[in-house]
């Protein structure tokens, strides 16, 4: 569903938008760099270096710009994707990690992950221009495609802080399990997904009533999910597998074995593949999101997190 | 099990007692870190399976004297403390068990860095077969972070040197395995 409301911007910002070799950007924390991979020959074409431990990436709604946190580096790289380049850094004073833009083309928000802050990026000016205390270890972030709402997971807080983007303050807490990670927005039931870590589940949050309306059982260190054909795809860090849920009924509909540790998780912009980075195994594996089956195994480079969105539709 | 401090077991719950780990917490301040290592063992998968396969007997590790624990071969029930020639005591769950695939999953609970200088480690144990199943080659595999996961690390707690400790203790650990599994498939060969 998010994808068919990316697609519709994507529609609108460029009319005519050729079915392209779309691209993954894997960062590769061990590796520090990220490997291009185009998913169509299934090889890496380019490797960025940016450095200080990548570890969240979001891309522009144009898809002309990856956004990359580096932990441990303390800084957010601006990355032009199609010339495969580094052009711009913003300081961050915290440990980055989760990073998303906003659909409109105007800002980038980062979690510092220590300070408990979200910060609120120009990236054409690569600085900060708006900060926000949230609740402890904020993780994953995402933006809904309307543009008004910001959820970011306080993993140590157990909860979600909702954010109007507008005024930037945060309108709602939102409890959920133990340790929430990654995010996902599912613009047509108005809900975010959050995989939490440490209690083996996924919290379903309606976040225009700001309640909890679901839990779902999961695999073993659940890290993200992404969302195709009305199922959840959820990565399990230590089972090494993806639950698949249908979100209409939250019933499980199957479990599928992947790659050791996987961690970031997409769907493709048709909503046909899903795709995984195995962070130990340094594959991206690409599930079919209708026969639930894996079709391909692709090497990339070392300790890819690929936290966040970090597919990129080509034009 | 590897630069083991020689200290007494009293002196290693006051230590952990003082040190305080925040053991149960993912720290990405510092990043994941991962360690593989294998070897090639001249006898069938199932033998070496037999030696390593179970979750109380960590008995081919130089260094453990005592495996204790309960829970059998089942995930999430299965508990095991490892008590170590210094007097140091390591506990380690099962999360993950396929007797099928020959791998098995646990996690450190508990450990003091001073014994093995990481925090939030996880690790696999696999029998591959080779060779048509004639011969094996296991691999260990582990997934942690450095002994303090907080910015600028003492150097006895940084990254280089939680690697080079995990690197040592699954090369002194796979070595011990393969000169133990082929000692005993020489013996059954004998008889």
């Amino acid at each position: 569903m998010k994808r068919i409301a990316a697609l519709t911007y994507a529609a609108l910002l460029c009319p005519i938008l050729p079915a392209g070799a779309d691209e993954a950007f894997t960062t590769n924390q061990n590796g520090d760099d990220i490997s291009v991979l185009d998913l169509a020959t299934q090889k890496v074409v380019a490797t960025i270096p940016v450095g200080g431990k990548p570890a969240g990436i979001a891309m522009s709604p144009d898809q002309g710009f990856a956004y990359v946190t580096s932990t441990e580096g303390k800084y957010l790289s601006v990355i032009d994707t199609a010339a495969r380049k580094i052009v711009g850094k913003a300081v961050i004073p915290d440990t980055p990690l989760g990073v998303a833009a906003d659909p409109v083309g105007r800002f980038v928000y980062v979690a510092g992950f220590y300070g408990e802050h979200l910060y609120k990026i120009d990236p054409h000016e690569e600085k900060i221009v708006a900060e926000l205390e949230v609740g402890k270890a904020p993780s994953g972030i995402a933006v809904t495609p309307d543009n008004m709402l910001l959820v970011t997971a306080d993993r140590e807080d157990n909860q979600l802080s909702l954010i109007d983007t507008e005024t930037f303050t945060r309108k709602a807490i939102v409890k959920t399990g133990q340790h929430p990670f990654g995010v996902t927005i599912d613009a047509a039931r108005h809900r975010v997904y959050a995989a939490d870590v440490e209690s083996d589940d996924v919290a379903v949050v309606d976040y225009q009533s700001a309640q909890l309306v679901g839990t779902v059982k999961v695999g073993k260190r659940p890290y993200a999910v992404a969302l195709a054909q009305d199922k959840a795809f959820v990565t399990n860090q230590y089972a090494g597998t993806v639950s698949v849920f249908d979100l209409n009924t939250l019933q499980p509909l199957k479990t599928i074995s992947v790659g050791d540790y996987p961690e970031g998780i997409e769907a493709s912009f048709d909503g046909k593949m899903i795709y995984v980075a195995n962070w130990f195994s340094n594959e991206v594996w690409a599930i079919d999101a209708i026969a639930l089956k894996v079709v391909a195994k692709m090497p990339v480079g070392d300790g890819p997190r690929a936290f966040g969105l970090f597919l990129r539709h080509t034009p | 099990m590897i630069a083991l401090a020689q200290q007494t077991l009293r002196f290693t719950i006051v230590l952990q007692m003082m040190v305080c780990l925040p053991l149960a917490a993912e720290a990405h301040g510092s990043s994941r870190q991962k360690v593989t290592e294998s070897i090639e063992i001249q006898a069938p998968p199932c033998l070496v399976w037999k030696v390593a396969g179970s979750f109380h007997d960590m008995s081919w590790l130089p260094g453990v004297v005592k495996t204790e624990g309960e829970g059998g071969d089942v995930p999430d029930s299965a508990h095991r403390k490892l008590t170590l020639q210094t007097g140091a005591v390591i506990t380690e769950s099962l999360y993950k068990y396929d007797a099928g695939e020959m791998s098995y999953s646990y996690r450190i609970d508990d450990v003091d860095v001073k014994v093995l200088p990481v925090t939030n480690y996880s690790s696999t144990i696999i029998v591959i077969p080779e060779d048509g199943g004639k011969t094996s080659r296991v691999e260990w595999r582990g997934a942690f972070y450095r002994g303090d996961p907080n910015d600028n690390p003492s150097p006895e707690l940084n990254d280089d040197t939680a690697i080079a400790a995990v690197h040592a203790l699954y090369r002194k650990g796979l070595d011990s395995l393969k000169q133990k599994v082929e000692l005993r498939q020489k013996a059954e060969a004998t008889h």
